[in-house]
């Protein structure tokens, strides 16, 4: 019975992949004009395959920054910190999706963080106040960040009714706000506008609690 | 007016330096005042408004001090930590920990949001809404720092909120530090001012005690501009430094400073001057009361010498021992005197020399050639037989019996107001009717001439048993030039004309006819009935041409 379901399971996801669809569309402002680094992802959660091994990202430090800045990942991925620095990063986060500290790291590789649940993470160095990086953890691996022009392209979207977010590190606008409902078919809508209020030199409190969840 | 026309000059002379005197002193007396107390009062005011500007600065050092404290505080990992567990429970231990760690009166720790999370007082309930509190507002609006003063409770207190970051922005820390009495009492003493905080409506705190709180008023306007206030205490320099703060009104620290403490080194000041001013003020007044006394003495002199002057004393002098106005005047004074002195001793020579009339007359009408037509009787007198006396005595005591004759025969001529013309040896000749008016001259020519034998008669008298003198006497009326005869710079008061002449003749005639006294006709028909006189017939009198008639007394004692 499960190696039926296992079955099944490989059949639906073949189906899947044989039936997604690639979306593309912009990300802009308020007045128009395309935002860059701002992810797009579809907020229906997809159940990773069972046995396949969790993936991993890298959030660096170099020259008293992270790099990238913002990381979007899948849920359950695991994240390595390396210090790519000759001085000590006191990497953490105090936020509830993912609260660590990893203390006075200099050279050498901390353990990965899994981040087993969807959200925004706020990560700043304890002994640096300037260093500040963003992780976004997304129900999927379908997302996108959008290029200098805005625009993006999200592959690999399932067919049917889909719901998909968009969301910036300096974006006011709550992410059921920037959500869209669509549904994907033999021809995917084309040309998917979101539209963000972002203040780029504002200052923002980082979320916590189950506000803000994607 | 009248007081002043009415008083002695010694009163007015001092009355004006008085016054003059009084009056620089309170004049100048007035203006180091004015001067002294203008530069205390900017100086004070000066003071004031520095105090003012320390004030402030003081109170910016405070809120610096309050921040910084704060941002060291929220940079601290642990309560970074500690609030990343948004447990109310957990953080009002760390409120209260860390209230005492930094000293401060009051400590709230916030959510983001700006919910209130734990406030060290106890006060705030958890969950309590904070975000719209002054300071938090903006900081939260501006991910900075920001600090106010503000009302919480019922006292005033500085406040400053910092944003914990983690490292965005994961809550606040709140600090303030109460403004009170003791902040106020601590600024007095920083500044040397009395500082009180307070609103149109509240008084917050203060450095005065409470009886003087309550007589402290906000003024409706006029801030930052100094004024005075008068409180229990004294008189004092108020100045209304406008205090930022977030309350519904605005809050202003009321800066006084003591008015008469600053101003007791001018009292002093102006006691040393009114003394000084005192004795200077003595010193005038006994000044004055010299030169009043300078002034009016030598006058009262002067007034003594006139009235002297005016007794007659004319020999009475001013002591002199100035050469001012009023030595000139005692000088000018004393040469009056001396020339009114020499003109009386001339005039009673001139009254020995010629008769009194005569000088009277001269005296009144001046010095001048020429004269006038009068009728006038003419009296000559001789004394007989002179040349032989003359032999018989010596020169000295023939000038005594000349002198004694002379003299008699003058002073009855006198007694008749006759003038003694003039003597010529044993000669006299007289005037009567010139240069006075006499209507009955030659009635008294005759009476003169009665008056004259009988002084004679008693010379004789008394110089029995020596030879009796004996004298002709001849008197004629008519009209005479009468007038000042001679040169300009010489002349005499004489009568001229035919009957001078005439007289004389009938003089020389009397020891021919044998009796004392020969008269004309015109003289005769002058003379009242009383008088007796005889006809003696007519004679050619030479030089006139027309024959004279003659007569004499008859009886002349009958009169």
């Amino acid at each position: 019975m499960p190696r039926l379901v296992a079955l099944i399971g490989i059949v639906l996801l073949c189906s899947a992949s044989a039936h997604a669809a690639e979306l593309r569309g912009r990300v802009v402002a308020s007045d128009g004009t395309g935002v860059a680094g701002a992810v797009v992802f579809l907020r229906t959660p997809v159940p990773p395959p069972p046995g396949v091994p969790p993936k991993s990202a890298v959030m660096d430090q170099v020259d008293k920054q992270f790099v990238p800045r913002v990381l979007p990942i899948t849920v359950g991925t695991e994240v390595r910190f390396p210090n790519h620095d000759q001085i000590h990063h006191h990497v953490y986060s105090f936020s509830r999706v993912k609260t660590f500290d990893l203390p006075l790291s200099k050279g050498e590789e901390a353990p990965p963080v899994v981040f087993d649940q969807p959200g925004v993470v706020k990560v700043g160095c304890n002994i640096h106040d300037w260093m500040m990086g963003v992780i976004l953890v997304v129900p999927s691996p379908v997302f996108a960040t959008t290029d200098d022009g805005g625009a993006f392209t999200l592959r690999d979207v399932p067919e049917g009714e889909v719901a998909i977010g968009a969301w910036h590190d300096a974006s006011e606008t709550a992410i059921d706000a920037a959500t869209q409902r669509l549904t994907i078919g033999a021809a995917p809508p084309s040309d998917v506008t979101f539209t963000l209020a972002v203040r780029p030199d504002k200052a923002r409190p980082a979320v916590h609690g189950g506000r803000g969840n994607p | 007016m009248t007081w002043w026309a009415t008083r002695r000059l010694r009163t007015k002379i001092f009355v004006a330096i008085a016054a003059l005197v009084v009056g620089l002193l309170l004049a100048t007396l007035w203006l180091v005042e004015q001067a002294v107390s203008r530069q205390a009062e900017r100086s004070l005011t000066h003071e004031l408004m520095v105090t003012g500007e320390v004030f402030q600065q003081l109170l910016a050092e405070r809120e610096e001090r309050l921040m910084s404290n704060s941002i060291l505080l929220t940079g601290d990992f642990a309560l970074k930590r500690a609030l990343a567990t948004y447990d109310p429970a957990t953080l009002a231990t760390v409120a209260v920990n860390y209230r005492e760690r930094s000293g401060v009166d009051l400590l709230w720790i916030l959510d983001e949001q700006g919910q209130m999370l734990a406030d060290a007082a106890g006060r705030e309930p958890a969950g309590s809404k904070a975000a719209d509190r002054p300071a938090v507002a903006a900081a939260r609006e501006t991910g900075k720092p920001a600090a106010a003063i503000a009302a919480v409770g019922d006292g005033l207190v500085q406040l400053v909120a910092v944003p914990v970051l983690g490292p965005e922005m994961i809550g606040l820390l709140v600090l303030g530090t109460a403004i009170d009495d003791a902040t106020a009492r601590d600024l007095e003493t920083r500044t040397g001012s009395s500082v009180t905080f307070l609103t149109a409506d509240r008084l917050f705190a203060s450095s005065w005690d409470p009886a003087t709180r309550g007589r402290l008023v906000l003024p409706t306007s006029g801030g930052g501009v100094p004024y005075l206030t008068t409180l229990p205490s004294g008189r004092h320099l108020s100045l209304l430094v406008p205090v930022a703060a977030s309350l519904a009104s605005p809050l202003h620290a009321l800066v006084q400073r003591s008015w008469d403490e600053a101003l007791a080194p001018l009292r002093s000041l102006r006691r040393r001057m009114a003394l000084i001013g005192f004795g200077a003020l003595l010193v005038a007044l006994g000044v004055g009361v010299a030169i009043a006394q300078g002034v009016t003495a030598p006058i009262v002199e002067l007034v003594t010498a006139t009235r002297e002057v005016l007794r007659g004393n004319l020999e009475h002098r001013v002591a002199v021992a100035r050469h001012d106005e009023i030595g000139t005047l005692a000088t000018s004074f004393n040469e009056m005197t001396g020339g009114l002195e020499e003109r009386a001793r001339i005039r009673a020579m001139i009254d020995k020399v010629v008769s009194p009339e005569v000088a009277h007359e001269l005296l009144a009408r001046g010095l001048t050639l020429g004269g006038e037509l009068r009728e006038v009787t003419v009296l000559f007198a001789d004394l007989r037989d002179s040349t032989a006396i003359g032999e018989r005595l010596t020169p000295t005591a023939l000038l005594e019996l000349l002198n004694a004759f002379l003299s008699r025969m003058a002073h009855a001529i006198e007694q008749e107001r006759g003038i003694v013309d003039k003597y010529v040896g044993d000669e006299i000749m007289a005037v009567f009717g010139a240069p006075l008016d006499l209507p009955d001259h030659a009635e008294r020519a005759v009476a003169a001439a009665i008056g004259m034998t009988e002084a004679l008669a008693a010379l004789n008298a008394e110089r029995a048993p020596a030879a009796p003198l004996r004298m002709g006497i001849g008197i004629a009326t008519g009209t005479v030039i009468a007038g000042n005869v001679g040169s300009a710079e010489r002349m005499n008061y004489t009568v001229l004309g035919d009957v001078v002449n005439l007289a004389a003749r009938l003089q020389g005639m009397t020891k021919e006819h044998e009796v004392g006294m020969l008269m004309n006709e015109a003289t005769q028909a002058a003379l009242p009935a009383r008088f007796a006189t005889r006809g003696l017939g007519t004679v050619t009198v030479r030089g006139r041409a027309a024959p004279t008639a003659l007569y004499t007394l008859d009886h002349p004692r009958s009169s």
